[in-house]
């Protein structure tokens, strides 16, 4: 086969060193960053053909529910299910004390990180949880009432709903099947870091405050509920599952029943109704599908569930929780010293400290962060939007409260203190450019856009200052981290060129759940490969066996966009090695090539047709290249009628992508490209309530590659952060410790009424480490629009309300009205 | 013979007759000329302009008819009960939650659902595509049904109009602001091709 000079397999490996710019990006794009006319899912969604799980329906199913605890800490002593066994339609009743369910272990090697241990279990840690028994039968209603039927006696046990009171030594034990010395997790110490010298920091500062703020319990609302749908088929299963990482599951699931082999194991991920991390983060969510499991193998029936709305509140974000923060700051605005400790509720994943953001974006030197976890009988919290919640608190509070002691612009007080690992912006351009980036100063560019648009200059005002001629109060505020998409994690694509009509599949994990990220692989696929778009299709609902980060998640296009690119050039030189290779070749011999007496680096690809650079009329599409190639397929034996068919090679690349990622304070990756993000509010001060006028995001993504995703993330962000802060907790009663409001009517989201018109602006600076320069904003806007609130109210009515959600009541009590 | 043994029900009104010959009177009387009815439970349904006749459980609600027991998955369950807007469908002209609304009360209405609407072709599929006003798209029927509930009515909706529809319809990815461009521009293309 003649080679192309340039090994694009060599250069993907040259790639995997991710702590430079990209050095192979392309002189010109066809669609990268354009407005592409259609999403790859649009067609089935908008039609109402798109299936979910929960939409799934096999043959024979039965439906499963489950028993759920009145009880927020209680233990079951006897259970008595014999009248539910009786009721008509019931099939199966599962009990926690079944042998089977007793020694079941769900999700391998890794319970204590992920908290969950048995797949029914006879303790209840919160009100609702389900525990005790699952009920299999002939329809959901059948079900429902058998487990109104299952009697038990309970044990009682005291509980906590309160993290700092749970914290207090002496304190009764939440958990104690898990922790028995305390409430705290990881005894304590959770995640921390330091720099420099606090002590120091503080003394030189001209003035030091100390504050405290909190965040009660919210969750995800993902619209598709918890469900799965179990399978037998001899020993080759099917399951049908609710799952943002359908390799997690899979992977767990195949410890199950003594070891089920991968390769008899078929997990669909139809498409999802969004779970922005939530569920999918832990494997709580197995439990259920183990049950289902359990009972379809002993009854020869496929089992489905579906967790009530409810249910599906029991887990939230793990943002819930206390923070305690002391910053030290001199009369010019330079801060000397940050310390922040965090008290956060439930969380099953370890959650960054508060300061991380203060060390990733500033020259700050003396700080110290510590966030510690603690169990009480409420729901598991989880990255929801996103485990960066407690860090992008933490600094825009800090940023806000030190700009509004000075009375200080934020904006400029932001460009003063921004840098990287505690150095300057010198430092940082030194950065970038012995990485091989063109320096630029992206807050710079963000915060100059950013205020433009809002008319910032204008409408900032000192806090309390602006009354509107409708009476309300005027609040503006601003805030900035840096863009994150860069976590570790790998990803494996390949990209098969389809016989007969030349079109090209992408092959990777199915795991869609509406970021479009399947469209913007195609984009990459389809410029690299010189391929229309048309031409080049994902189905995202088809796990094909490989792995990828998942598009919400936090790494997408910085591994996926690798990988895809990789993919497709190293496909694109397989499809131009070909076509100057002797085709069709037998035991007998072969035909000329496609192109005879070329070289592949004579010819290049543009619209889906090959073409001789040097002569563009010598040409051919893909299509009749593979047609010629192997139209009638494997039995096609033409060559005795002296026809030019017969078979050839397949098309087909593979690639692959690891990500060594700066999640952790000894990241290698300084960071450069930033997010500002700017909120209008109006504050009615006889109600209490707030009105969101305005919001401007700016967000630096290095490259845009799908302009119409990267827009829906910062209005879809938008108005989910503001949703958050502004409308949602979930309650609970102290006295039973029973959850108030684990509904859709009492629990409110943002309609489309609730805030006013959101202006999306791009930046594009290239300073990302991912493919054309690129980095990701899928949680960004999502997660710093939750502390945009409290500047915007503090700005109106001159007084800070550091307690999230801000709601009509905080406001009248902060102004003495209540 | 006991003569309760004798006794009759009328299919027609449930009242009872004490023989045959009393209930033939009866019917001749009082439900003369009228179709004998169906048996208790069973509801004609015109669903996307096709006849169906269902036999119905009391407590079946329209979405399960529809989306469980025929397979028209199109309408999302997403709150639960009456609080979302996922579910809507366009029941004798009107938007309606399914999930709120009984089987067995629609007999002899006309349903329609999204399935019905994109085959029809209606302008709002490809506006709804083209502007990406769906992320993860599990609520994206019940908009696109209830936003042709309101062109039906008004075809020429304000975008306060649009918003003032769409304000029961829960989005948790928060596409919100894609939807009056969605549905002004289906409008549009409904005005054009009147012409």
């Amino acid at each position: 086969m003649s080679k192309h000079p340039v090994d694009q397999t060599e250069r993907m490996l040259e790639s995997f060193d991710n702590l430079q710019a990209d050095k192979h990006q392309l002189n010109e794009y066809k669609f990268l960053g354009q407005k592409i006319p259609r999403r790859v899912d649009g067609l089935a969604k908008a039609s109402g053909h798109a299936d979910y799980t929960m939409d799934i329906q096999v043959p024979g199913m039965l439906y499963m529910r489950f028993l759920d605890s009145p009880y927020p800490h209680a233990k079951i002593l006897k259970m008595d299910t014999s009248k539910a066994e009786k009721l008509p339609g019931v099939r199966y009743v599962l009990r926690y004390d079944d042998p089977e369910v007793m020694e079941a272990v769900i999700i391998g090697k890794v319970t204590e990180f992920f908290g969950v241990e048995k797949p029914l279990s006879g303790v209840a840690h919160m009100e609702g949880e389900p525990v005790g028994a699952a009920v299999a039968a002939e329809t959901e209603d059948i079900a429902e009432e058998a487990l109104a039927l299952i009697e038990i006696e309970w044990e009682e046990r005291p509980f906590h709903l309160d993290p700092m009171k749970a914290s207090e030594p002496g304190a009764t034990l939440s958990f104690p099947e898990r922790y028995t010395d305390g409430n705290f997790w990881n005894r304590g110490i959770f995640d921390e870091i330091s720099s420099g010298d606090l002590k120091k920091g503080f003394a030189a500062a001209d003035k030091v405050v100390e504050f405290s703020f909190n965040r009660t319990a919210n969750t995800w609302v993902g619209p598709e509920r918890p469900c799965g749908v179990w399978r037998w088929n001899g020993d080759y299963v099917e399951i049908w599952l609710k799952h943002q990482r359908i390799h997690l599951p899979k992977s767990r699931i195949s410890d199950w029943f003594g070891g089920i082999p991968m390769s008899k194991l078929e997990v669909y991920s139809p498409f999802q109704g969004a779970s922005f991390g939530g569920w999918c983060q832990i494997d709580w969510n197995l439990g259920p599908l183990w049950c289902a499991a359990c009972v379809s193998k002993r009854i020869g029936r496929p089992v489905k569930y579906i967790f009530t709305r409810r249910e599906d509140f029991f887990g939230g974000s793990m943002d819930e929780g206390t923070y305690f923060a002391k910053v030290g700051f001199k009369n010019d605005g330079t801060i000397t010293a940050v310390d922040c400790t965090a008290y956060l509720a439930n969380c099953q994943w370890p959650v960054f400290n508060p300061t991380l953001h203060i060390h990733d974006n500033t020259r700050i030197h003396n700080q110290h962060g510590q966030s510690k976890s603690i169990w009480v009988n409420k729901g598991i919290n989880t990255p929801t939007r996103c485990e960066q919640l407690p860090p992008v608190f933490t600094q825009t509070y800090i940023f806000d409260r030190v700009a509004g002691e000075l009375g200080m612009d934020p904006t400029e007080l932001a460009l003063q203190t921004d840098g990287c690992l505690g150095h300057d912006m010198e430092w940082v351009k030194e950065e970038q450019k012995k990485r091989g980036f063109e320096p630029r100063d992206s807050l710079r560019e963000c915060i100059e856009k950013g205020k433009a648009a809002i008319n910032w200059d204008e409408k900032w005002h000192k806090p309390g200052a602006r009354k509107l001629p409708n009476g309300r109060m005027h609040g503006i505020s601003f805030t900035w981290t840096h863009e994150w998409d860069d976590s570790l994690g790998s990803a494996e694509f390949a990209i098969r060129i389809e016989r007969t009509d030349g079109t090209a599949s992408l092959l990777s994990m199915g795991a869609d759940n509406g970021v479009d990220a399947e469209s913007t692989y195609c984009m990459v696929a389809a410029e690299e490969l010189g391929f229309r778009l048309e031409d080049v299709n994902y189905n995202t609902h088809v796990y094909r066996g490989f792995f990828r980060m998942t598009p919400d998640s936090s790494t997408n296009m910085s591994v996926n966009g690798w990988a895809v690119r990789h993919a497709a050039r190293i496909l694109k030189q397989k499809i131009l090695e070909s076509a100057t290779s002797p085709s069709s070749p037998t035991q007998r011999g072969s035909f000329l090539p496609a192109f005879p007496d070329t070289k592949p680096e004579d010819l290049d690809i543009k619209d889906s047709v090959i073409f001789l650079k040097s002569d563009p009329s010598r040409r051919m599409s893909v299509a009749d290249f593979v047609r010629m190639a192997g139209e009638s397929g494997p039995l096609s034996t033409t060559e005795n009628l002296g026809v030019r068919a017969g078979w050839s090679e397949p098309l087909f690349a593979f690639s692959y992508h690891p990500q060594y990622g700066g999640y952790n304070p000894n990241s290698p990756r300084p960071r450069f490209c930033r997010q500002a993000h700017f909120m209008e509010v109006e504050v009615d001060t006889e109600t209490g309530e707030i009105f969101v006028t305005r919001v401007v995001n700016v967000n630096d993504v290095g490259k845009v590659i799908n302009r119409m995703s990267c827009e829906g993330q910062q209005y879809g962000g938008s108005i989910m952060g503001v949703s958050r802060s502004q409308f949602e907790e979930i309650i609970h009663d102290p006295a039973t410790g029973v959850m108030l409001n684990g509904n859709l009517l009492d629990y409110k989201i943002a309609t489309i009424k609730d805030i006013g018109p959101i202006a999306p602006i791009l930046v594009e600076t290239g300073l990302g480490y991912g493919p054309y320069g690129l980095i990701g904003i899928g949680e960004d806007v999502g997660t710093v629009m939750n502390c945009l609130l409290g500047p915007a109210v503090y700005n109106a009515i001159g007084k800070w309300i550091y307690d999230l959600p801000i709601t009509p009541d905080k406001i009248l009590k902060a102004l003495g009205k209540a | 013979m006991n003569r309760e043994m004798n006794k009759v029900a009328c299919p027609y009104c449930g009242d009872v007759l004490d023989s045959a010959d009393a209930l033939k009177g009866h019917i001749f009387q009082a439900h003369k000329g009228r179709a004998l009815p169906g048996p208790a439970g069973q509801i004609r349904l015109t669903i996307n302009r096709a006849e169906h006749v269902f036999q119905v459980e009391p407590n079946w609600t329209l979405y399960y008819l529809i989306h469980d027991k025929l397979g028209l998955t199109g309408a999302k369950q997403f709150c639960d009960r009456g609080a979302c807007g996922s579910c809507t469908m366009i029941v004798d002209g009107k938007p309606v939650l399914s999930c709120m609304m009984l089987a067995i009360e629609c007999d002899g209405k006309t349903v329609e659902t999204v399935e019905g609407i994109a085959a029809d072709g209606h302008p709002l599929i490809e506006s709804y595509v083209k502007n990406h006003a769906m992320q993860c798209g599990y609520c994206t029927p019940g908009f696109v049904v209830t936003s042709k509930a309101l062109l039906d009515h008004n075809p020429n909706p304000t975008e306060e109009e649009i918003v003032e529809a769409l304000s029961g319809n829960l989005c948790r990815c928060s596409t919100y602001p894609q939807h009056p461009i969605a549905v002004r521009e289906a409008a549009e293309k409904m005005k054009a091709a009147k012409k």
